[in-house]
């Protein structure tokens, strides 16, 4: 029943030797450090998100920051097939050393990935929605915090990953639903399935700009058609 | 009078002992150098076979390796330093480097390539200043299975090689144990009993720098902010009073959380 990636996720994720080190949860003065400091969490939040196919992170104020899995457009995964255990906050909360992140710090490591083009921000709560090409806006926060797009794969890659797949199976030219790309039967086991579907939007909007694939139909009826 | 009378013939006399003193001389000579040539020659060859058929072991034996390096510097023989000398002599490499197959040396130069590495890698997080024990770790947990294993008397003498590169690698002892530092810098007395105190627990405070060293507060907090500015420590402000970390214990926390990774979700 699981795919294989759903499997992966069963397995717990092993922390690196700095989540359990306590100033690896302050902000470090000598700029050097700072910087050594930002690589080792940027590496971190997208090593975590990838093991638990993460794809959304939600930074509340309240400093809990919950992992947002697949949206509502998912009927075959309920949340309670997900590990939804997985404690919200336990990426920037280390219980274990009584030591977490403050907001003000993990924004600090989002710029740092956005810089380099492994985050955006959905909506940024002081105002201003950052708005791309995704229509789909992501819910309004209740908390009133971030949303952010943790891209430890860029919409660019999973485009490429699509492409990939399409070509193997021998279907370009032919029109395939955005459904059946990420929920059916035909693409278990690839990366791809279970794919956040906003995300699988923004992937598919750059295979488009690109001229090399259209988009067809309504809202939640909408297919996709390589060339 | 006649017994003084010597008269020429004395001469001719003292001439052909010191003729037969020569020759016998010249003699001994050639003997010594024949029976040195042919010891020598044992010696080379002996040393040839043995590292010929010990290769494997030279590399792969940490024990085996130091005795040979021990065993060498007993006879005087360097195998690091003969490769240094290898521009200066005509064949291009060294006698020793011939006979020794490259493998002694090349050993070395090959680990002393990953002590760059680690110590480059790590320079943002520890300031330049790395444990020994630290690299050795370091090393061993990116070779592959079963890979042979090193010691740290080994990266010493691979660190030493670097020496001719005028390089600013050098180890240098905090308290008993050495450091390798990687960034030309010197530690006055008062960073280096910091840096010491820190092995005890991973971090100290200025508190515990005033207790425990006796200093006062001024000075505690100076030394502390001085090896926070050069990067060797990390500070630590979610506790009561500010505590200052040794990188190096960041390598070693793994074993601390051990599996908390995995007592963190139901499986």
């Amino acid at each position: 029943m699981l795919s294989s990636a759903q499997q992966q996720h069963q397995q717990p994720f092993s922390f690196p030797r700095e989540y359990f080190f306590p100033p690896f949860f302050t902000r470090q003065t000598n700029l050097t450090t700072h910087h050594a400091q930002l690589v080792k969490w940027s590496a971190l939040v997208l090593a975590y998100c990838r093991h638990h196919r993460i794809f959304k992170l939600f930074l509340s104020y309240s400093g809990a920051v919950a992992p947002i899995y697949s949206s509502s457009t998912t009927p075959s995964k309920t949340p309670t097939d997900q590990q939804d255990p997985s404690e919200p906050g336990e990426l920037f909360n280390n219980r274990k050393i009584n030591r977490r992140l403050s907001l003000a710090d993990i924004r600090e490591v989002i710029d740092f990935l956005r810089k380099d083009g492994r985050a955006e921000y959905i909506y940024k709560s002081n105002g201003t929605t950052t708005t791309n090409m995704d229509t789909t806006a992501a819910p309004p926060p209740d908390g009133g915090g971030d949303v952010v797009w943790i891209f430890w794969r860029t919409p660019e890659e999973w485009a490429a990953v699509i492409e990939a797949w399409v070509e193997e199976t021998g279907q370009r030219g032919s029109v395939l639903t955005l459904y059946e790309l990420t929920q059916g039967e035909a693409t278990r086991g690839t990366e791809f399935h279970g794919l956040d579907s906003d995300l699988l939007q923004k992937a598919l909007a750059t295979v488009v700009k690109r001229g090399k694939a259209q988009i067809f139909g309504q809202e939640d009826s909408q297919g996709v058609k390589f060339f | 009078m006649s017994r003084k009378g010597v008269g020429l013939a004395a001469f001719d006399r003292s001439r052909l002992t010191s003729a037969q003193y020569a020759s016998h001389g010249s003699n001994l000579r050639t003997t010594n150098a024949a029976a040195l040539e042919t010891q020598l020659s044992v010696f080379r060859s002996l040393l040839q076979q043995f590292a010929q058929t010990h290769a494997k072991d030279i590399r792969s034996n940490p024990t085996f390796r130091a005795q040979f390096a021990r065993m060498c510097a007993a006879i005087g023989v360097d195998p690091l330093a003969s490769s240094n000398t290898q521009s200066s002599s005509a064949g291009g490499s060294s006698i020793w480097a011939q006979l020794l197959g490259r493998s002694v040396n090349d050993f070395y130069f090959e680990l002393a390539v990953k002590v760059v590495e680690v110590c480059g890698e790590t320079r943002g997080e520890n300031g330049g200043l790395i444990e020994v024990r630290k690299v050795r770790e370091e090393i061993m947990r990116r070779r592959m299975e079963g890979a042979s294993e090193i010691t740290e008397d080994d990266i010493l003498r691979a660190v030493a090689t670097l020496e001719p590169l005028g390089s600013a690698y050098s180890v240098i002892k905090v308290g008993s144990k050495p450091y390798i530092r990687s960034v030309p810098k010197e530690l006055n007395t008062d960073q280096s009993a910091v840096l010491e105190a820190v092995q005890v627990l991973g971090y100290v405070s200025v508190s515990m720098l005033m207790v425990n060293l006796r200093w006062a507060r001024a000075r505690a907090q100076t030394a502390l902010e001085d090896l926070v500015g050069e990067g060797m420590l990390w500070v630590d402000k979610h506790s009561d009073e500010w505590e200052y970390w040794s990188p190096g214990f960041m390598l070693e926390s793994q074993e601390l959380g051990g599996g908390s990774g995995s007592g963190v979700m139901p499986g």
